[in-house]
């Protein structure tokens, strides 16, 4: 019986595949860049309930979290096209899409999902932090900027940083299906190579290998940093000399 | 002249009318206490004068410059919050930064002092407080009155025209009351201004010069510890008065 399970193989094709992590690396952080952008400004409008763009970001918000990534990955490679056209059409322009890289397509729609994502936790984290110690701050004589930038976002950013880190390995993740806006990352490029060898099951094995240590480092990082800027749960000296009062 | 002159305050919230023009002038080192009713606006008053509330009309002078209270200009705003310091009720300690950290803040974003010198005052500060031994504590390691002694620091750190307190010991357990009033009563022997609310009537007769009865929104009766509890002439006064038990003697509080 011919070899069923080469396991030989799952190893040596790796560095075949890690040639496309760039491409994958890549489309990540510039969805991430995009996410927290938008998913702050979502944020922000939504606390301060301005009116219209308040409810187009709650319909958008929940549009996009309640449809698969897979269709919102479709829609903005089909309809950004589609919308080009007709905007050529009616302003005259000549504007062509096909000098439009597909990944382009894929940083839209993967980053507008993970702002979606991400509005709701930054919106969270903004509003966990005390009305009391923004109001100390103010009566300080601080400006709002260095309220934000002093007491609001250090607070927000600790009570953020494990969700966020969440969703950044979903959209790891998620950059596996950017093959449907004719991307080649690291899954795509396995499938190419399965397909030239018969071998599905391997590749398939390697990817997982390769996804698995990318969210297992990224895993140790974000516990790293959380450790960094957390609050130590004792107090310097265990000593508790008695005060003077 | 006075240090602080308040005229015409005026707050509502919705159809409450909670300050109903309220004059009031603060001379250098008066420590100048507050009492009344629950709902009487003592806490809206304070909140009022650094703009954590907007006032609907009143203007306040400091050393003879006058800020309008319903002023939108921030820079006014930023202005009239540095002559004033608060202490509040829930401390509000900024819990991610250190006893010294929060000590430190405002004299290094605020006020633009380096970091060195700031080291120097909120060291100082917090000797005064005898809160020496904590100064890398978070606010999480400390109880109740020592975070409130360390807001205390942190407030007198910034040299503040006028101190405002908002009820300081309200939210502390009885047996740790006693070292915040004393915290207090130290930062008004050294000639610090006080606005003070509290319900710490025997610490008031003890310590505040002056005391300021307010009711729906007015200035009732306004008087030394003697002619407000010894000699009240104003009807609602003494039945406040009666209510919290103060109309017989009080034996003087000792710390």
């Amino acid at each position: 019986m011919a070899k069923l399970f080469d396991i030989k193989l799952v190893f040596t094709e790796i560095p075949e595949l890690l040639k496309y992590l760039p491409t994958t690396l890549y489309l990540t952080a510039i969805a991430l860049v995009i996410g927290l952008v938008v998913g702050f400004l979502i944020a922000l409008i939504r606390m301060k309930k301005i009116p219209v763009l308040n409810q187009l970001a709650t319909a958008f918000v929940s549009v996009v979290r309640g449809t698969p990534i897979i269709v919102q990955l479709y829609i903005s490679y089909f309809g950004i096209p589609i919308a080009l056209k007709y905007f050529n059409y009616y302003h005259g322009t000549k504007y062509n899409i096909n000098v439009i890289p597909g990944i382009i397509f894929a940083m839209i729609a993967l980053g507008l999902n993970q702002s979606a994502f991400d509005s709701e936790t930054i919106r969270a984290a903004i509003q966990s932090v005390d009305k009391g110690q923004i109001e100390a701050a103010k009566s300080m004589g601080m400006n709002s900027w260095q309220v934000l930038k002093r007491v609001i976002i250090p607070q927000a950013v600790s009570v953020a940083l494990l969700p966020l880190g969440n969703s950044l390995i979903a959209l790891i993740k998620g950059t596996s299906l950017a093959f449907t806006c004719s991307v080649v990352e690291i899954t795509a490029a396995g499938k190419i190579l399965a397909g030239k060898n018969y071998r599905y099951f391997e590749v398939y094995c390697s990817l997982a290998i390769i996804y698995w240590v990318i969210t297992f480092v990224l895993e140790r990082v974000l516990a790293l940093i959380e450790k960094k800027i957390s609050i130590p749960e004792q107090p310097p000296e265990k000593k508790k000399k008695e005060s003077v009062a | 002249m006075s240090l602080i002159e308040i005229k015409g305050l005026k707050k509502r919230f919705g159809t409450n009318v909670v300050l109903d023009g309220v004059d009031l002038n603060i001379n250098k080192g008066e420590v100048v206490a507050i009492i009344g009713p629950s709902g009487t606006g003592k806490s809206t008053l304070l909140r009022s004068l650094n703009l954590l509330e907007k006032p609907e009309a009143g203007t306040i002078s400091v050393e003879g410059k006058e800020y309008n209270l319903t002023s939108r200009s921030s820079k006014e705003k930023l202005e009239l919050r540095q002559h004033t310091e608060m202490v509040f009720q829930q401390f509000n300690l900024f819990k991610n930064k250190t006893a010294l950290e929060n000590v430190m803040e405002g004299l290094t974003v605020v006020k633009k002092i380096p970091k060195e010198q700031a080291k120097q005052i909120a060291l100082e500060e917090l000797e005064k407080v005898g809160m020496s031994d904590r100064l890398n504590y978070y606010p999480k390691h400390l109880s109740g009155g020592q975070q409130q002694r360390v807001a205390i620091a942190r407030a007198l750190a910034l040299k503040p025209n006028l101190l405002l307190m908002d009820e300081p010991t309200s939210a502390l357990d009885p047996e740790l009351v006693g070292e915040v009033l004393l915290t207090i009563k130290r930062a008004a022997k050294e000639g610090n201004t006080i606005l003070l609310v509290t319900h710490e009537m025997d610490f008031v007769r003890n310590v505040a010069n002056r005391i300021i009865f307010l009711e729906k929104g007015k200035i009732v009766a306004d008087g030394t510890p003697h002619e407000i509890f010894d000699n009240p002439t104003n009807e609602r006064l003494i039945t406040f008065l009666k209510n919290i038990n103060m109309l017989r003697t009080a034996d003087d509080y000792v710390i």
